[in-house]
C-alpha cells in the first residue's frame, strides 16, 4: 500500500496552512447552518399543518412507505460510514482506499435516490399527488391532507435536490483526487466536501422521523 | 511667439516620467480586471456603482409614488400602475439597495484593511457574490418594470399566490438569487472576522464598524436561508398548485407572514447595525476622543441580532396572532430597544466635551441621531399591542420605517461614504457643498416623513392612493419634502464625482483618525499592508478621554 505526503497549497491571503484549513472549515459550517434553517423553515410548517389538522396528517402518513424510508436512512448512515473512511485515509494519505470510499459513498447516495423514485412512482400509483390536477386524489374528501401531502413533496425534492448536488460532488472530488499530488496539495478539500455529505444525512435524519414517524 | 519657439521648447523639455501610482485603482486598468477582479476593494467599488444604479431606479419609482399623491383622487396613475410602482420601489430598496448599501461596499471594502488582512477569506467567493447579486437584480428589476408586480415587498398570500396578476413568479425567483449573494457575503465576512484578523488585533481591539458588520452577517447567514424556503414555497404554490398556505384546503396564509418576517424583521437590523457601526467612527474621529464604553457598544451589537430574531410577531399584532403571543411579542420588541439605545447614549458620552469638528461626516453623524430616535421611539409606540391597533397598516407605520430605513441606513451610508472617500478615491471633495448636502439631507427627510406620522394618526392608510381631500394639505407637504430629498441626493453625486479628477489630493489620514486603514496610503496598494502588522494599541487611542465626572 503506498502512502503520499499530505498537506495544502497556500493561498495568498493566509499566513499559516493552519490558518487557511480553520478557515475553510468555519466556512463550510457556515454555509451548512444556514442550510440547517433553510429546512427548519419546512420542518416548522409540517409541525403547524400538524397542529392544525391532526387527522389528515395522520391519513397521509399512513400512506407514506415506512419501510423505503427506513431502509433508505439506513444507506445514508452507511453512506456517512464511507465518507468516514475515506477522510480518515486523506489525512493518512492512502490515496487509493480514499478514492474508492468516495466512490462506494456516491454509490450509496445514488442507491437512496433509486430508491426515493420507486417511492415517488408508488405514490403515484396509490393516486397520492393532488397537484397532479389531471389525476384523481386518493384523500379527496380530506382537503387538508393535501397540504401535508405537498409539503411530503416538497421537503423530500429538496433534499433530493442537495443529495444530488452531493453525488455530483463526490464524484468530480474522487476524479479530482484520483490525481498524483493531490493530497500534496488539497487534502482539506476532503474533509470540506465530508462535511457537505454528512449534512445532508444529517438532514435526512430529521426528515425521516418528522415526516414518516411522528404522525403514524 | 512663432511656431519655432515651440519646437524649441518643446526640445528643452525632458521626457516626461510616468509615475503610474501602485495603488488598487492603478494596478491594472483595464476594464476587464474589473470584471475578474477578487480584490476586496475593488469589488466594494463594483457594489458601489451598481446599488447606486438601483438607488436611483428606487428613487424615482418613490417620486412617481409621491407625486400621484399629490392630488386625492389618484387621477395621475391607474390603481394598477400605482401598485406596481410601489412594489418596485420597495423591492429594489429593499433587497437592491438597503441590504447590500453599507456592508457590501464600505464593508468589503474596509473590513480587510480594518483587521489587518490581506483580503477577505474567500475572494473569490467574495467576486460570485457580485455576479449572483447583479445577475438576480437586473432580472428582478426587468421583470417589475417590464411585467410588473404588485404585491408589496411583502408578497402575501394568498395575494401572491391566487390573486395577482402581475409576473410574480418571476420576481420572486429574483429575490430568491439575491438572498444567495446575502448569504455568501455575511458567510466571507463572519469567517474573515474570526480567522483572518492580525496578530494582537483581538476581538476587543476590532473597530466597531467591524462588530456592526460582524453581528449584521450572522443575521444574514441565519435568517436569509428562512426568507429562501418561504419564497420557494410560494413559488411551488403559485407555480405548480403544491399547496402549504392555501385557505381553500385549510392551510394557513398567516403561517406565510411568519416565515417572512422571521427574515423581514431582522433583515432591518441589517440594515441598520452597519450603520451604527459607522456612527462609532464618525463620532470618534470627530470628537477627537476615546469611545465611550466600547464593550457595551460592541456587545449591544450582538445583543440586537440575538434578539432581533425573536420580535417578528410584532407586524400580526392583528392578522390574527393570539393575545398571548402578541404580549410575547410586544415585550420582545421593547426589550431590543434597550441595547439601541444603549449605543445612542454612548455616543452622546463620546461628543460631550470633545473637540468636535463639524465636517461632513459628522453633520450627517449628527443628523443621524436625531433622524434613528424618532423612528426607535416611534417604533416602541408601534410596538404596543394597543396603539398598534389604531395606526396598524397606516401611513405611521409607513414614516417608522422610513426614519429607520433612510434616517438611519442612508445617512449612515452617506456619511461613511465621505468618511472614507479620500481613502477610497485618494481625493478630498468640496467640504462646503458636502456641509450644504448634509443639512439639506436632514431638512428634506424631515419635511417628508413627519407629516407621514400625522396622517398615519389621522387615519390615512398605506397603499392606497385615492385619498380624502382633507389630507390633501399634509401630502403635497411631504411630496415637496421629496424634492428637497432628491436635491440632497443629487448634490453629492455630482460633487464626488466631480472630485475624483479635480478634488485635492489626501494623504493616508486627512481627519487624523485612528485605525488600521487610515495607516495605509489613500488609495491603498493592491494587497493592503506591505507586512501583516502587528497590532499594539487600543482602539480608538485618541488624545481625548472620558472627562471625570
Ligand atoms: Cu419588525
Amino acid at each position: 500500500m503506498s502512502t503520499t505526503t499530505v498537506g495544502i497549497k497556500l493561498e495568498e491571503q493566509f499566513e499559516s496552512e493552519q490558518q487557511q484549513r480553520e478557515t475553510a472549515k468555519l466556512g463550510m459550517w457556515t454555509f451548512l447552518a444556514t442550510e440547517l434553517l433553510l429546512f427548519s423553515g419546512m420542518f416548522i410548517s409540517a409541525l403547524v399543518i400538524r397542529t392544525l389538522h391532526p387527522d389528515s396528517v395522520t391519513a397521509v402518513a399512513l400512506h407514506l412507505k415506512f419501510w423505503i424510508g427506513a431502509t433508505n436512512t439506513a444507506v445514508l448512515i452507511l453512506s456517512s460510514f464511507c465518507m468516514s473512511v475515506a477522510i480518515e485515509s486523506s489525512r493518512l494519505g492512502l490515496q487509493r482506499i480514499m478514492v474508492r470510499a468516495m466512490l462506494l459513498t456516491a454509490a450509496l447516495g445514488v442507491l437512496f435516490m433509486c430508491l426515493k423514485g420507486y417511492e415517488y412512482y408508488r405514490d403515484y400509483v396509490e393516486h397520492m399527488t393532488p397537484f397532479l390536477h389531471w389525476r384523481r386524489y386518493e384523500l379527496v374528501g380530506d382537503p387538508a391532507s393535501r397540504l401535508f401531502t405537498d409539503l411530503y413533496f416538497i421537503i423530500t425534492g429538496l433534499h433530493a435536490i442537495h443529495l444530488t448536488i452531493g453525488i455530483g460532488l463526490m464524484l468530480v472530488m474522487s476524479w479530482l483526487a484520483s490525481r498524483a499530488g493531490f493530497l500534496q496539495k488539497h487534502q482539506n478539500r476532503i474533509e470540506i466536501v465530508g462535511l457537505y455529505w454528512h449534512f445532508i444525512d444529517l438532514i435526512w435524519m430529521i426528515v425521516f422521523p418528522t415526516l414518516y414517524l411522528l404522525n403514524r | 511667439m512663432t511656431p519655432s519657439d515651440y519646437v524649441l521648447r518643446d526640445l528643452e523639455v525632458p521626457p516626461p516620467v510616468i509615475d503610474v501610482p501602485d495603488d488598487y485603482l492603478h494596478a491594472d486598468q483595464s476594464l476587464w480586471s474589473w470584471f475578474v477582479t477578487t480584490d476586496h476593494k475593488r469589488i466594494g467599488i463594483l457594489y458601489l456603482v451598481s446599488i447606486t444604479g438601483f438607488f436611483i431606479l428606487g428613487s424615482i419609482a418613490a417620486g412617481l409614488v409621491r407625486l400621484s399623491l399629490v392630488v386625492p383622487d389618484g387621477e395621475i396613475f391607474t390603481n394598477d400602475v400605482y401598485n406596481r410602482l410601489f412594489t418596485l420601489h420597495g423591492v429594489i430598496m429593499v433587497w437592491f439597495f438597503l441590504v447590500p448599501s453599507i456592508p457590501n461596499t464600505l464593508g468589503n471594502f474596509l473590513l480587510p484593511l480594518m483587521i489587518g488582512a490581506k483580503d477577505l477569506a474567500f475572494p473569490r467567493l467574495n467576486l460570485l457574490s457580485w455576479y449572483i447579486f447583479m445577475g438576480a437584480s437586473l432580472f428582478t428589476v426587468f421583470v417589475m418594470v417590464w411585467g410588473g408586480v404588485d404585491t408589496g415587498w411583502t408578497f402575501y398570500t394568498p395575494l401572491s399566490t391566487q390573486y395577482s396578476n402581475g409576473w410574480v413568479l418571476a420576481a420572486v425567483f429574483g429575490v430568491i438569487m439575491v438572498g444567495f449573494s446575502s448569504i455568501l457575503t455575511g458567510l466571507n465576512f463572519v469567517v474573515t472576522t474570526h480567522k483572518l484578523r492580525a496578530p494582537g488585533m483581538t476581538w476587543f481591539r476590532l473597530p466597531l464598524f467591524v462588530w456592526g458588520n460582524y453581528a449584521t452577517s450572522l443575521i444574514l447567514v441565519l435568517a436569509t436561508p428562512v426568507l429562501t424556503i418561504a419564497m420557494i414555497l410560494l413559488f411551488v404554490e403559485r407555480a405548480f398548485g403544491l399547496a402549504i398556505f392555501d385557505p381553500d384546503h385549510g392551510g394557513d396564509p398567516v403561517l406565510f407572514q411568519h416565515l417572512f418576517w422571521f427574515y423581514s424583521h431582522p433583515v432591518v437590523y441589517v440594515m441598520v447595525l452597519p450603520g451604527m457601526g459607522v456612527m462609532s467612527e464618525l463620532v470618534t474621529a470627530f470628537a477627537y476622543k476615546k469611545i465611550f464604553g466600547y464593550k457595551f457598544i460592541a456587545f449591544s451589537s450582538l445583543g440586537i441580532a440575538a434578539i432581533g430574531f425573536f420580535v417578528w410577531g410584532h407586524h400580526m399584532f392583528y392578522n390574527g396572532e393570539s393575545p398571548y403571543a402578541g404580549l410575547t411579542f410586544s415585550l420582545m420588541s421593547f426589550i431590543v430597544a434597550v441595547p439601541s439605545a444603549i449605543k445612542v447614549y454612548n455616543w452622546a458620552a463620546t461628543i460631550y466635551k470633545g473637540e468636535i469638528r463639524l465636517d461632513t461626516p459628522m453633520l450627517y453623524a449628527m443628523g443621524w441621531i436625531g433622524l434613528f430616535v424618532i423612528g426607535g421611539v416611534t417604533g416602541l409606540m408601534l410596538a404596543s399591542t394597543a396603539l398598534d391597533g389604531h395606526v396598524h397598516d397606516t401611513y405611521f407605520v409607513v414614516a417608522h420605517f422610513h426614519y429607520i430605513m433612510v434616517g438611519a441606513t442612508v445617512v449612515a451610508f452617506l456619511g461613511g461614504i465621505h468618511f472614507w472617500w479620500p481613502k477610497i478615491t485618494g481625493r478630498m471633495y468640496s467640504e462646503p457643498w458636502g456641509r450644504v448636502s448634509a443639512l439639506l439631507m436632514f431638512i428634506g427627510f424631515n419635511m417628508t416623513f413627519l407629516p407621514q406620522y400625522v396622517l398615519g394618526y389621522l387615519g390615512m392608510p398605506r397603499r392606497y392612493h385615492v385619498y380624502p381631500p382633507a389630507f390633501q394639505p399634509l401630502n403635497v407637504l411631504s411630496s415637496a419634502g421629496a424634492v428637497v430629498l432628491a436635491a440632497a441626493y443629487i448634490f453629492p453625486m455630482v460633487y464626488l464625482i466631480y472630485s475624483l479628477w479635480y478634488g485635492e489630493r489626501a494623504g493616508p489620514n486627512p481627519w487624523e483618525a485612528k485605525g488600521l486603514e487610515w495607516t495605509v496610503p489613500s488609495p491603498p496598494p493592491k494587497h493592503n499592508f506591505e507586512t501583516i502588522p502587528t497590532v499594539d494599541f487600543e482602539p480608538y487611542d485618541y488624545p481625548n478621554v472620558i472627562p471625570e465626572a
